[in-house]
């Protein structure tokens, strides 16, 4: 079974990066991906991005959601490739006339679409969610935030569990998961949801009393007992990030 | 220490009151353990003592609640977290964060501690409940156990003055069960604390010569030293259910199964056969492949590697839903499988999807409704019934499709003596009129008084097949002490 599209521990250098400056690094590329006019440059960034898998110990092969991810790609530059009409035509196959501003077009579409989500993959897989909520409420981020956050991360795989025993329980008394109408779709959807709504309101009510008795809220600030040391690498890669984003916004005045 | 004066309590849109003019006294340093059966108000008391139940719930109270001097029905929650500790039922349900070092720090960042002064305090809480090991393990990785000492050694760490345990070994196997008190023991001798354990397996406390405050329905019905007699089975003196002689060809089969959980192998060549009239108890440590087992005889696991059939039918190639024709299955939480809108339509939902709903099976099932003490509720919704009532009405819809083949999780987690008893009589009923029940539980006084065989689990294999007088010798010569019955004399253990 391939692994889902969560973090996967690892000991690269983006595994180590501080969480803070992998998602700025993040931000800047999914706006230089949409900002930047040159086609070759969003490839370049989905390239650079691709080869980066491997260097972080991470299997493309092993990616779940890879064969959508590139049959949307295609789809998304065979679109433009096909309807775009700027440019020099390039060959006629009946009504069909690719042309040069198409093939450009479609190759700043796909690759856009390709840089932003390579990114998003890279980031999720490298990156301890946890460590990015803390690091975010040590930002500045109010810390009832970040815990809303790292409660969700934790009772996701809670529900996920629950809701394959309810599915179990229901295949065990009977109920087929054929859907002939919409009706029977929102009957299967509710006797399945009903009991994970009731388990989880329960769950909150076991998590309040838990937080509150270990005083939660009690004040406006709280300390941490996690250090997230800002290294000299990520002072490096911060640099890079910034003299990245000068140079991009330069080229962006010139071009 | 705690002073309780005429407190009554109704939550909102209930008529009848969960707590009702209770008096306590309870002196620093001393042991409390509080029993009784279920829905009687322990919980509701232990929300009490930590203010919560005032906070969280818009209810009607009556009287008064101090915990070393502090009103806890006025005072701001954060200032009673700070003298009284609450380790719930379920590690799951109060675990903030994702892993052990973090959780244990979570009411000390809370209360804005400096980090230089909670690395030694961490290193004192985890050392204290015997979890010092796990410091740098991630709470999805813990066995119940662990999580549960983390849970303790999370509350341990505000170093509260009262610690209030509200049925804390519910979930765990026998061995995490001796684990837990032995934690509990540890802390009463380490720290001076007093200490409230809402439990009902008494027998585990009587080592520490607790006070026992029993409740019924709402009130106090007896205070006062816990005695030997206290710490009997409820099972104890009641005569052994009839054993009907198994019989015919086998119902199940189980030939070399290899299967996977979780992406994990959990069992590893095990083979066995049951008969119509077999009572089987699977016992075992949590993580064994108990439940694996019962999920692979239903086919909702199929096997990796080897067969397993039921009725001759195959569960590599015959549908679940086909299969859940003569096989039902009673999962461990009763909220996980209410599915209808009425007590009626969830005692009907299996007969009606397998279209077995006829006039037969309908008086058969009002019946049972009858004999399960719920007549005359066929329109409440189920999620409005009382935890044993949900847990019999779980019973009586998987047995209205009449099966052969009973297959019952940890269906007595959480129920009280009087409804465990009824629970396994319909179970034995079930047996005598030549069905087969494979029910994993770990009371052993319970199968000692129902089972006519025990598989107990091992590492993903059966380490024991035998009936209980051969398997509990077996269990005792192997010092697998939480196995064995409460009264079970150490010295019957062969050599």
């Amino acid at each position: 079974m391939k692994p889902r599209l969560t973090y996967q521990p690892g000991t690269s250098f983006l595994h180590t990066m501080h969480p803070l400056v992998k998602l700025a690094w993040l931000l800047f590329l999914t706006v230089a991906a949409f900002a930047v006019p040159s086609p070759w440059l969003v490839l370049g960034i989905a390239g650079l991005t691709l080869a980066l898998f491997p260097l972080c110990g991470l299997r493309l092969g092993g990616l779940r959601g890879l064969r959508l991810l590139a049959g949307t790609a295609l789809l998304l530059a065979l679109l433009q490739v096909l309807f775009q009409r700027q440019g020099a035509e390039l060959f006629r196959l009946g009504p069909l006339a690719p042309t040069t501003g198409g093939l450009s077009a479609g190759a700043y579409v796909g690759g856009r679409f390709l840089a932003v989500v390579l990114c998003s993959y890279l980031f999720v897989l490298t990156t301890d969610p946890a460590d990015l909520a803390y690091a975010l409420m040590r930002a500045g981020l109010p810390y009832r935030f970040g815990f809303a956050l790292v409660t969700a991360l934790r009772l996701v795989t809670v529900f996920e569990q629950e809701g394959q025993t309810v599915y179990r329980a229901q295949l065990a008394r009977g109920v087929q998961y054929d859907v002939r109408s919409p009706r029977r779709l929102l009957t299967l959807a509710r006797q399945f949801l009903l009991p994970l709504l009731i388990s989880a309101l329960g769950k909150v009510d076991g998590l309040a009393v838990s937080m509150e008795g270990r005083c939660f809220g009690k004040y406006p600030t709280r300390t941490f007992m996690k250090e997230a040391p800002f290294t000299r690498f990520d002072g490096l890669a911060a640099g890079l990030l910034l003299l990245a984003a000068a140079a991009t916004v330069t080229y962006l005045v010139v071009v | 220490m705690i002073s309780i004066r005429d407190l009554s309590y109704r939550f909102p849109g209930r008529t009848v009151e969960a707590l009702r003019e209770i008096n306590l006294e309870i002196a620093p340093g001393e042991f409390v353990v509080v029993s009784g059966p279920s829905g009687c108000g322990k919980s509701t008391l232990a929300l009490a003592l930590t203010g919560a139940l005032f906070r969280q719930y818009d209810g009607e109270a009556r009287g008064t609640v101090h915990v070393d001097g502090l009103d806890t029905r006025a005072c701001p929650l954060y200032d009673v977290a700070d003298v009284v500790g609450l380790v719930q039922q379920n590690p799951e349900s109060q675990f903030c964060t994702l892993t052990v070092q973090d959780e244990v720090a979570f009411g000390l960042e809370n209360r804005r501690m400096p980090p230089a002064e909670m690395a030694p305090r961490i290193a004192w809480a985890l050392q204290i409940v015997g979890a010092a090991h796990l410091v740098d393990r991630p709470l999805a990785a813990l066995s119940g156990g662990e999580k549960q000492k983390v849970a303790i050694a999370a509350v341990m760490a505000a170093k509260p003055k009262v610690l209030v345990f509200d049925e804390p070994t519910s979930n765990l196997d026998p061995s995490a069960t001796a684990e837990i008190f032995d934690t509990i023991a540890h802390i009463r001798a380490k720290a001076a604390i007093t200490v409230i354990v809402i439990e009902h397996k008494l027998h585990h406390l009587l080592r520490f010569g607790p006070r026992l405050v029993r409740m019924a329905a709402g009130r106090i019905v007896a205070d006062g030293a816990a005695q030997a007699a206290d710490g009997a089975s409820p099972w104890a003196g009641r005569p052994a259910a009839p054993r009907p002689v198994p019989g015919g060809p086998p119902l199940v089969q189980v030939e070399g199964l290899h299967v996977g959980h979780n992406g994990r192998p959990v069992l590893r060549d095990l083979s066995v056969q049951i008969h119509s009239g077999e009572f089987v108890a699977v016992m075992g440590d949590n993580g064994t492949g108990k439940s694996t087992f019962l999920l692979a005889l239903l086919g909702l696991l199929k096997p990796a590697q080897g067969r397993v059939a039921v009725a001759g039918q195959d569960t590599r190639r015959t549908p679940a839903s086909r299969l859940a024709r003569q096989t039902a299955f009673v999962f461990q939480n009763p909220d996980h499988q209410l599915f209808a809108d009425s007590v009626w339509g969830e005692a009907a939902f299996a007969p009606r999807n397998l279209g077995l709903l006829d006039a037969g099976t309908t008086q058969w099932l009002r019946d049972a409704l009858a004999r399960g003490g719920l007549a005359g509720r066929e329109e409440e919704h189920p999620h409005r019934l009382s935890y044993g009532e949900k847990r019999r009405l779980n019973m009586v819809s998987v047995l209205g499709i009449r099966p052969r083949l009973l297959l019952l999780d940890e269906i007595l987690i959480g129920q009280d003596p009087a409804n465990a008893a009824l629970l396994m009589d319909m179970v034995a009923a079930e047996v005598q009129q030549g069905g087969a029940a494979v029910m994993v539980t770990h009371d052993p006084d319970v199968v000692r008084a129902y089972a006519s065989r025990v598989l107990f689990f091992a590492g993903g294999a059966i380490a024991i097949d035998a009936p209980p007088a051969d398997a509990f010798p077996a269990l005792a010569a192997a010092g697998r002490r939480p196995y064995l019955p409460v009264d079970w004399p150490a010295e019957e253990a062969p050599r």
